[in-house]
């Protein structure tokens, strides 16, 4: 996967988790991982459909999904009920759409797919045929992760006409 | 709201892909309207659909019912829900959404799907948020799937060029 999809994402969270709650976010090491994914607490996961295709998903502690939704709502929240998972919900969404956005200005257009919410520690995520890097985001409010497994849709049909066929000099027509 | 309308299409397709894929007859079962988080079966495929049709379709299963499709698809006994199964089922779950997706587009939704995301682990809740699920049992002769739609018409004004964006939480 190239760098040029990941930079957006980490950008748009470190942009939107400043805005929103105000928290200094420190990025760690990048790694590719090829495995399935062992869940933490709290999972968003939002799929990209587009000239970018695959799936983001964003895994928090208990303890990081209810500071972020405390701090995004003003009041303090001790579990994850309706109110705060529809927070970190929407925490997801604005990330993604911002890195779209983003991704959209370098040239690749992708829509966004809504949050899915999966609660509970311990399940495998598995993106299949699509590696998936991970950026972890290191913050004093616990442990929040970036997965992307995304790559450049293979398209084919209306657009490869407009793919602009070189000159061939053997077929040029005779005065 | 949830739209029953979308289920037909996928109940079809399902029908018709596992006819070919497995040779299995389907039977529907019963159909429900579920607005609370699931609470996931042992394996379950997601898909989100991104168009005039917005949304997530979730396939649940358990592993002896996907072992037996696998089994079943690729003509060989899997005793194990190794990478190769895994790749099969969220094929399945592929293949069906995109023949529903096709069914949609005739009746004037187009919608483009997203690649599957495979996910293992009994219990643990699986929520669409906003979007309520109509839930609908496939039962075939290998075990039973269900179908969870948490589908919608995407609201007017937006097209597929535009980003989904939610109504923001009001303080």
């Amino acid at each position: 996967m190239k760098v040029q999809y990941l930079i957006p994402f980490v950008e748009a969270a470190y942009e939107v988790l400043k805005a929103e709650v105000n928290i200094p976010l420190e990025r760690g090491d990048l790694s590719l991982d090829k495995g399935a994914y062992l869940t933490d607490d709290v999972t968003v996961i939002i799929s990209l459909v587009g000239d970018i295709e695959g799936i983001v998903f964003f895994g928090f502690s208990n303890e990081a999904a209810l500071n972020i939704a405390s701090g995004m709502l003003g009041e303090n929240l001790d579990e994850m009920n309706g109110l705060a998972q529809s927070g970190i919900a929407e925490l997801g969404n604005v990330i993604t759409g911002r890195a779209s956005v983003k991704l959209s200005k370098n040239g690749f257009q992708s829509t966004i797919s809504p949050p899915t919410m999966l609660l509970g520690k311990g399940a495998t995520i598995s993106t299949l045929d699509f590696p998936r890097v991970v950026v972890p985001l290191t913050s004093r409010i616990g442990r929040v992760s970036i997965h992307l497994a995304l790559r450049e849709a293979f398209r084919q049909g209306a657009n490869a006409a407009l793919l602009k066929v070189p000159d061939a000099p053997g077929l040029k027509q005779s005065e | 709201m949830a739209n029953v309308k979308f289920m037909n299409p996928f109940v079809e397709a399902a029908a018709d892909v596992l006819e070919k894929e497995v040779n299995a007859k389907v039977e529907r079962g019963t159909l429900s309207l579920q607005k609370s988080s699931l609470t996931s079966d042992q394996i379950t495929v997601l898909l989100s659909l991104v168009g005039q049709v917005q949304g997530v379709v979730l396939y649940g299963l358990s592993k002896s019912t996907a072992l037996n499709l696998v089994s079943r698809m690729m003509g060989q006994e899997f005793a194990e829900f190794d990478n190769l199964a895994q790749s099969g089922i969220a094929e399945l779950g592929n293949v069906i959404t995109g023949a529903a997706t096709v069914k949609l587009s005739k009746e004037g939704f187009d919608a483009e799907i997203s690649p599957p995301t495979l996910v293992q682990g009994e219990g643990i809740q699986i929520s669409t948020l906003d979007f309520p699920r109509v839930v609908v049992q496939l039962k075939t002769e290998m075990g039973d799937i269900t179908v969870h739609l948490a589908l919608r018409e995407s609201p007017p004004g937006s097209d597929t060029g535009k980003n989904y964006v939610p109504i923001a939480i009001q303080m």
